[in-house]
């Protein structure tokens, strides 16, 4: 147990981790490169004085060294750590999992890792993992017993419900849940009673979601990391894929070498710039006047695509108006872009279409996310380049699964498959389940809480701290179960801390739940009670790639220790709480080893399948999935599609949508909205969701703008009963369909009739052929407006541009805007400079299950600050030393400086997978023991800022303030 | 079969670190020990590049030329291997190697035991029995007896890091290099050859 | 089945044994010769002879050029 790490073998070690070169902006020579390397020779002598180096032995005698005996079998399962969905073949012997191999058959990443992928096989280890249940007594952690455990948190969690209502309780779901647990825990907590739950879609995409779905139906990446290959231009803003997403970069170099222009647009020079033919330097949160700037001159030029815009958009006049304010001189002044640099970025993208965009957190965790994000949407419309292989809106999400707990998830706005929160919903849902609709409303503390959506997991803490009387629901939290779920990675962290310590319960289930048990027992001395979930390795179960590709995982090793599947600890509850037949009613139950019952994950999916018409969750069969998971060779690199083989003209992963039943044989969906290719071929087009005409003006798509061969080729609204009556088309359903199909949508229609009608007899979308809104009237800026962050660098701007005005009931909790930014407008003279944050390439997420992965931890040792020469000179520290970061929280965090020109002067960036320091302190003593990860730093979040985004409650992360000085 | 060989290829490689800790995953490389490491040029600046670096299993290797107990031997295949058995652990390769290649780990890991020298075996194992607990603890994984090249090339996230036969290599390389049509950015390469020069060459035949 | 695999005679070794992989680029041989010293360990046996290829080398190569596809993206995307 690694528990100190000297000053000395830390240095070592950050220099292993690549770059020897970090004294900024050297040119590293040869002989530099032999001095620095020979510091190798330190590092291995150093090493000795680590306890961590007996690892080495400790390894050498676990089994999962032993070259072994017994027939080496082949489990193939998808790495968990980001959304791009790089397939593994696990070896396993003896039930140890002893190699790792690549897949170069798989079409995602053709055998490619990155650090985190290729250290996949640690999790068979697992040392660093909570090992038993555990329970704080008197602030430590002591070991319990499974039963024990589900008894005391049971009672706790049902007293709870009884004195306070079901609302009390809230449930932080995962995107590292595999489909069927996210699904199963969105039922869970629906037959708890409340919307109360969700998951880290919210601090991740969730202003994407709602940005992009209302702009042309559905949230998600519209295209694929395959796809790229055909883009001719590509523009990456708030994205670092090299670190985030590294295996795309795959896709992406492979573009570029084949003539592909690249552009990065960051505050920072990242290693994607380093990549890029374009670097161009922006402020923080001033994403809005850069696009807004290229549209200006594409607009000037003519370069918009007429017809395109004529026949598929809507609204655009309105937003032109606003782009056309936004001279090069203004841009400039707002952004730090020089107008050449705009004008370049413009003609690039314009001259060679497709083109495509790629966006990230640098995009979505601002208070105006919403807004950014339907600014970039705009750009690929007037480009006419949405629709199109090698264009598209690719947004590449973080969590492995992160989208597929968004399609099916605990989301407190939504069911799964974004059924909404309505009573048709519910009902729909409940036939689905085969639960009565009035019991799961019973459960409920009341139909209105039923239909109202839950406070969000960035504000949880809010919902502990805030006046009751101002919150929008019956009583403030009072118990947090942290299932999967990262408490750093949510701001305002100083905050949190206050929050769990009011707490009467909290839960953490996790294979790595330390982050939240050591700030937990920092303030608290029970309470608390941590239940150790095992890996998805340890599972079998579906994830959804980035592309919507699902892919089916097989499992590679029995649970470690005592730890055990979700699904199978959901089920454990529900028994407990007195409604684990509901929960079940359509899924079998298996024993596992040890006499647990264990919900049938085939089944799930079925369940799945069942009920989620609205984004075509509904054909990926169990069955269908583990036919493409076997026949990964069949499918084309670039179009994702199968040629010949099995699954002859699918596409890889069967990528929602894919509509109607499995037996319809939809091949899912590479590129969204795309009208060169016939519906029952992958082909679309822009959603009608939002009725059929505004303001006179009609929404449906123009003459001639369907897609390929469908019998209506003009815009036409969704399919319901009436309309397929109207059509004639009714009795071409069965009379079982026609049963089911009564009074009915193509949503609702559990017989998929209405589907299979429309799409395969006629060619025709289910869910209508709008155009896309460049105008989203329900959003509180229609026309996306630039806001100044709440903590700006920029008092004058602040002036000129304001954020929004407070909101009082927004997601059950009052929201703070201009009076917040009010507040501290002036505050830049304290804190001068912008503190930003983002990902390294060796951690995922809160890190801690990165961090306790030796392969990984030993490339990235020690939290860090990247500052900017001009700035550590300023502030008086060098390179190496440790410093203060303090923001206008007064939170202060002891990092050691990385002083390079990667930042520009006066920006702060600070990577956010760290935890397990407490401003200066290291928390150590307060891990249960043996499960504190290898490597703990300061978490950024300890320091963040207020600030949310005024449709989806996204935390604002990547602007705030800050000030440096030597620690 | 020809010599075996890594190149990597700069144009490529985004400092990932895949190499590094597939390497530690093949063959349980313990902490402090890196037969691979990711060395960044021009770090945060334009100009940035990175190659992954190891034993690059020379034609004429210094350490085999300077070991005193003369425990390296080199594979028909071009692999410079080292029997641990002999190393005493001087030092002395260290010193002679251009990559900072061997490894000196001193404690009671698996390897290297006693002090003794460790370094990329380009996944060839050592003089144990082939696919032996010896040769494994020793060594680590022989894929090369298996008919598979060293894990840190087959999983590179962008395939900038080759590993094989020489020719085989080099006919992958330079594909690539013929589609960017701006010459050989692998590192190392303008200065051994004058790219400069062969540049223009080829923008004369308009290949560019 | 342990053959000495150690050619004891000297070797050609291309100065720059960095890229002497890419020898159809045409570089300028610049040779340098010297004698090794004898190796004292233990021998080893070849790839092909002491794992899965029973002494195929044949085999043995096809396999390592199939592997290197894996490579090469471009096998794969034309």
């Amino acid at each position: 147990m690694l528990t100190r790490k000297s000053d000395s073998a830390a240095g070592s070690a950050r220099r292993l981790r690549g770059a020897a070169a970090r004294p900024l902006g050297q040119t590293m020579d040869r002989r530099a490169f032999l001095k620095r390397s020979g510091l190798g020779l330190g590092a291995g002598a150093i090493a000795t004085q680590l306890p961590y180096n007996l690892i080495g032995a400790a390894d050498a005698a676990a089994p999962g060294v032993s070259r072994g005996d017994g027939p080496a079998e082949v489990r193939r399962t998808v790495c968990t750590h980001c959304s791009v969905g790089c397939a593994a073949d696990a070896i396993v012997r003896n039930g140890v999992w002893v190699h790792q191999e690549p897949v170069f058959d798989s079409p995602i990443n053709l055998g490619a890792h990155c650090a985190k992928g290729a250290a996949l096989r640690e999790h068979g280890h697992g040392e660093h993992r909570l090992k038993y249940p555990m329970k704080l007594v008197d602030g430590k952690y002591q070991k319990i017993s499974w039963e024990q455990a589900i008894q005391e948190v049971g009672d706790r969690l049902l007293k709870i419900r009884e004195d306070s209502g079901p609302d009390a309780v809230y449930w932080i779901g995962s995107s590292k849940h595999n489909n069927e647990q996210a699904y199963l825990l969105r039922k869970f907590v629906s037959f708890w009673g409340t919307n109360n739950c969700d998951h880290q879609a919210r601090i991740c995409h969730s202003t994407t979601v709602a940005g992009v779905a209302n702009t042309w139906g559905y949230g998600a990446m519209t295209n694929s990391y395959n796809d790229m290959q055909f883009s001719k231009a590509a523009m990456y803003i708030g994205s670092n894929a090299a670190e985030a997403h590294p295996v795309s970069m795959l896709h992406m170099l492979h573009a570029k070498e084949n003539g592909c222009k690249m552009i990065v647009v960051d505050p920072r020079f990242t290693r994607t710039a380093a990549k890029a033919h374009q670097f161009v330097r922006i402020r923080s949160g001033t994403d809005i006047p850069f696009i807004w700037g290229l549209l200006y001159h594409i607009f000037q030029n003519g370069w918009e695509d007429r017809k395109y815009i004529a026949d598929r958009v809507f609204g655009l006049e309105k937003v032109k108006e606003e782009i056309m304010t936004w001279t090069p001189e203004r841009v400039q002044e707002v952004t730090g872009i020089p107008e050449e640099q705009v004008f370049k970025v413009a003609e690039t993208l314009a001259k060679n279409r497709p083109s495509t965009v790629v966006w990230c957190m640098g995009q979505t965790q601002h208070t105006v996310g919403n807004a950014n994000v339907r600014a970039m949407c705009i750009l690929q419309l007037v480009l006419g380049n949405v629709g199109v292989s090698g264009g598209g809106t690719n947004i590449f999400r973080g969590h492995d699964n992160v989208q597929g707990a968004t399609d099916v998830g605990p989301n407190p706005d939504s069911l799964p498959g974004y059924y909404g929160l309505a009573a048709g919903s519910w009902k729909h849902w409940c036939a689905v389940w085969g639960v009565d609709y009035e019991w799961v409303k019973s459960r409920y503390a009341s139909e209105e809480l039923m239909t109202k959506s839950g406070i969000t997991v960035s504000r949880w803490i809010d919902g502990v701290t805030e006046n009751k009387e101002l919150i929008d629901q019956p009583s403030n939290l009072r118990a947090v179960v942290y299932w999967g779920h990262a408490p750093n990675s949510q701001t305002r962290g100083a905050e949190m801390v206050e929050a769990m310590k009011q707490l009467d319960t909290l839960v953490v289930i996790d294979p790595y739940p330390s982050a939240t048990a050591s700030m937990a027992a920092m303030v608290r001395k029970d309470g608390v009670y941590l239940l150790p979930a095992c890996t998805q390795f340890e599972t079998v179960g579906t994830c959804t790639a980035s592309n919507r590709s699902i892919q089916w995982r097989e499992k590679v090793i029995e649970p470690l220790f005592e730890s055990k599947p979700d699904h199978t600890i959901m089920y454990a509850f529900a028994r407990k709480f007195g409604w684990a037949d509901e929960l079940v009613k359509n899924i079998k139950l298996d024993k596992d080893a040890q006499g647990w019952d264990e919900p049938s994950i085939e089944d799930i999916l079925r369940e799945i399948n069942r009920g989620t018409w609205t984004i075509g969750y509904s054909g990926q069969s169990p069955e269908r999935l583990k036919l493409h998971m076997k026949n990964m060779h069949t499918f084309d690199v670039r179009t994702l599609r199968a040629a010949g083989g099995p699954c002859d003209g699918e596409y890889f992963g069967l990528p929602w949508p894919c509509y109607g039943n499995p037996e319809m044989k939809h091949p899912g969906t590479p590129n969204l909205y795309d009208t060169s290719k016939h519906v029952m071929d992958g082909g679309g087009n822009f959603r009608a969701n939002f009725g059929v005409e505004r303001d006179g003006v009609s929404l449906l798509a123009a003459e001639g703008s369907a897609s390929k061969g469908a019998d209506l080729q003009m815009g036409y609204p969704e399919f319901d009963d009436v309309l397929l009556k109207k059509l004639g088309w009714w009795d071409e359903l069965t009379d079982a369909e026609k049963q089911a199909a009564e009074g009915k949508n193509w949503k609702t229609d559990l017989s998929g009739g209405i589907i299979r009608v429309a799409m395969k007899n006629h060619g025709c979308h289910p869910f209508g052929n709008a155009r896309a809104r460049a105008l989203v009237w329900n959003f509180p800026d229609p026309v996306p407006l630039h806001r100044e962050p709440i903590y700006s660098p920029r008092p004058d701007l602040v002036e000129k541009y304001p954020t929004h005005d407070d909101k009082m009931k927004f997601w059950r909790l009052p929201t703070l805007y201009k009076s917040m930014q009010d507040k501290v407008k002036n505050i830049s003279s304290e804190y001068p400079l912008i503190m930003t944050s983002g990902r390294l390439v060796e951690y995922e997420g809160g890190g801690e299950e990165t961090r306790s992965n030796p392969w990984l931890a030993e490339l990235q040792q020690e939290m860090f600050a990247e500052v900017n020469p001009k700035d550590a000179n300023d502030a008086g520290f060098r390179n190496g030393e440790y410093i203060w970061v303090e923001s206008p929280t007064k939170a202060r965090l002891k990092v050691r400086a990385q002083v390079t020109q990667r930042v520009a002067p006066g920006t702060v960036f600070l990577p956010f997978h760290f935890s397990g320091w407490w401003q200066g302190e290291d928390m150590l003593r307060y891990y249960p023991e043996g499960a504190a990860p290898i490597v703990r730093g300061e978490a950024v979040n300890t320091a963040t800022t207020y600030g949310y985004d005024p449709v989806t409650m996204m935390q604002e992360s990547k602007t705030t303030l800050c000030r440096v000085s030597k620690a | 079969m020809g010599r075996m060989k890594f190149l990597c290829d700069a144009e490529r490689c985004i400092e990932c670190n895949g190499c590094v800790t597939a390497c530690k995953n093949e063959h349980e490389v313990p902490w402090g020990v890196n037969r691979r490491r990711v060395v960044t040029m021009n770090d945060g600046v334009p100009g940035e590049r990175s190659i992954s670096v190891a034993c690059m299993h020379c034609s004429d290797a210094p350490c085999m030329a300077v070991c005193p107990t003369d425990c390296f031997y080199k594979t028909e295949d071009g692999v410079v291997l080292h029997d641990k058995d002999k190393c005493i652990g001087c030092g002395y390769c260290f010193f002679a190697c251009p990559f900072g290649a061997p490894q000196f780990p001193n404690g009671p890991a698996a390897f290297g035991a006693r002090g003794k020298m460790d370094k990329c075996t380009f996944c060839a194992g050592g003089p144990e029995e082939t696919g032996s607990q010896a040769e494994y603890d020793k060594y680590g994984s022989n894929r090369l007896a298996q008919g598979k090249l060293p894990l840190c090339a087959e999983m590179c996230s962008t395939k900038a890091l080759l590993a094989g036969d020489a020719n085989v290599v080099a006919d992958i390389f330079r594909e690539r290099v013929l589609r960017r049509g701006t010459g050989a950015e692998v590192w190392g390469w303008d200065a051994a050859y004058g790219g400069g020069e062969r540049k223009q060459e080829r923008k004369r035949e308009g290949r560019s | 089945m342990s053959t000495p695999i150690l050619k004891r005679l000297t070797l050609l070794a291309v100065a720059s044994g960095l890229l002497g992989g890419l020898a159809a680029c045409s570089e300028v041989p610049q040779v340098t010769v010297y004698e090794q010293g004898q190796y004292s360990g233990k021998t080893d046996t070849r790839p092909w002879e002491g794992g899965a290829f029973n002494g195929d080398r044949e085999a043995w190569e096809k396999a390592l050029r199939e592997r290197a596809r894996g490579q090469s993206e471009y096998n794969r995307i034309q």
